[in-house]
């Protein structure tokens, strides 16, 4: 704290802007990329609970007599291949 | 798996970023030459180092991968490419500013520096493309690998034949015959690597977390789609 306020004022004049306009473009990058993954882990998170709620139907069908748990559930989807890269 | 110990290491990187930018405005001493401009050189050198230091160990990871077979080490090389390509975009958007507040030009081409790193980026922009292009998993695995090597391979030679062409318009921070960085700026410079190095491990920790997480519930949900054979579990083991 000593430091920052022992500083002199920064000299924002036209270098500044140039140094501000640098480090904004990373700051937006990053952000752009955290969005992107927050996006895809909401997108992880809804699958999850779809596969949760196959699971309880199929322990369901499982629990219930008569009904055989052979059951595909193919309305739920494929839900795609392997290792996600 | 991959998610172990990354809420410490987001902590950290967020504590040394506001360290190295508190030091960046208000410790570091102005440049002599450059003045206030030169601010701008510890987000773009740490950032280009980190960059291809990460294309390096991607191409290290592919070794692995082809060494192993094991498809863990591929998803290390992919991630390792692709956060080093978002750093690379950063590169080359705070040279382009940097170069226009000292030179005048957002670009010069007759600099080597610049070419080659922009050239390095250009390689692994294409990265995507040859990979995505490759529809059986195995192969696309294997065939990124190669790619991945020959390139990683191509940066510390890029690095090096860059040096030995002397250049008076891009400076040479480390080693100049005036004696190199003040301490301030040194140590400045060394956390802002720092805080580069530990943003870059976080992202990819984060991706590889993503990734692998996706996976597991793809894997789940076709163990669960798929029809129950003699009671036993479909679901496969988690892959590391």
């Amino acid at each position: 704290m000593e430091i920052l306020f022992g500083a002199p004022a920064l000299p924002l004049d036209e270098a500044g802007k140039y140094v501000a306009g640098a480090y904004v473009v990373f700051v937006v990058l990053l952000v752009v990329y955290v969005a992107i993954m927050a996006a895809k882990v909401q997108r992880i998170e809804r699958e999850l609970r779809d596969v949760a709620a196959i699971a309880e139907e199929k322990k369901e069908a499982q629990a219930a007599p008569g009904r055989g748990s052979e059951t595909p559930l193919a309305s739920h989807g494929s839900g795609g291949g392997g290792t996600d890269v | 798996m991959y998610g172990k110990g990354l809420k410490p290491l987001s902590i950290a990187t967020v504590a040394m970023l506001a360290l190295s930018l508190s030091l960046v405005f208000f410790y570091a001493p102005l440049d002599g030459d450059q003045g206030f401009i030169q601010k701008i050189f510890y987000l773009h050198v740490p950032l280009a180092i980190v960059a291809l230091v990460g294309f390096v160990a991607g191409g290290v990871f592919a070794i692995a991968h082809l060494r192993t077979d094991n498809r863990k080490w591929d998803a290390y090389s992919y991630v390792s490419i692709h956060i080093s390509v978002i750093f690379g975009v950063a590169v080359l958007i705070t040279g382009a500013i940097w170069a226009k507040a000292s030179w005048g030009h957002w670009w010069v081409w007759d600099e080597p520096t610049l070419v080659s790193f922009l050239i390095v980026f250009l390689l692994y922009a294409t990265y995507y493309p040859f990979r995505y292009a490759i529809e059986d998993r195995d192969r696309q695995a294997r065939y990124a690998s190669v790619f991945a090597v020959t390139a990683g391979a191509f940066v510390p030679l890029n690095f090096m034949a860059v040096r030995m062409a002397q250049s008076l318009v891009h400076p040479r921070t480390f080693a100049t015959a005036e004696g190199g960085m003040p301490g301030e700026m040194m140590l400045t410079f060394l956390c802002s690597l720092a805080a580069m190095a530990l943003l870059w491990t976080t992202l990819v920790k984060f991706e590889l977390t993503a990734k692998s997480a996706s996976g597991q519930v793809k894997r789940l949900r076709r163990a669960l789609d798929a029809p129950v054979a003699g009671g036993g579990s479909r679901i496969a083991p988690e892959v590391s």
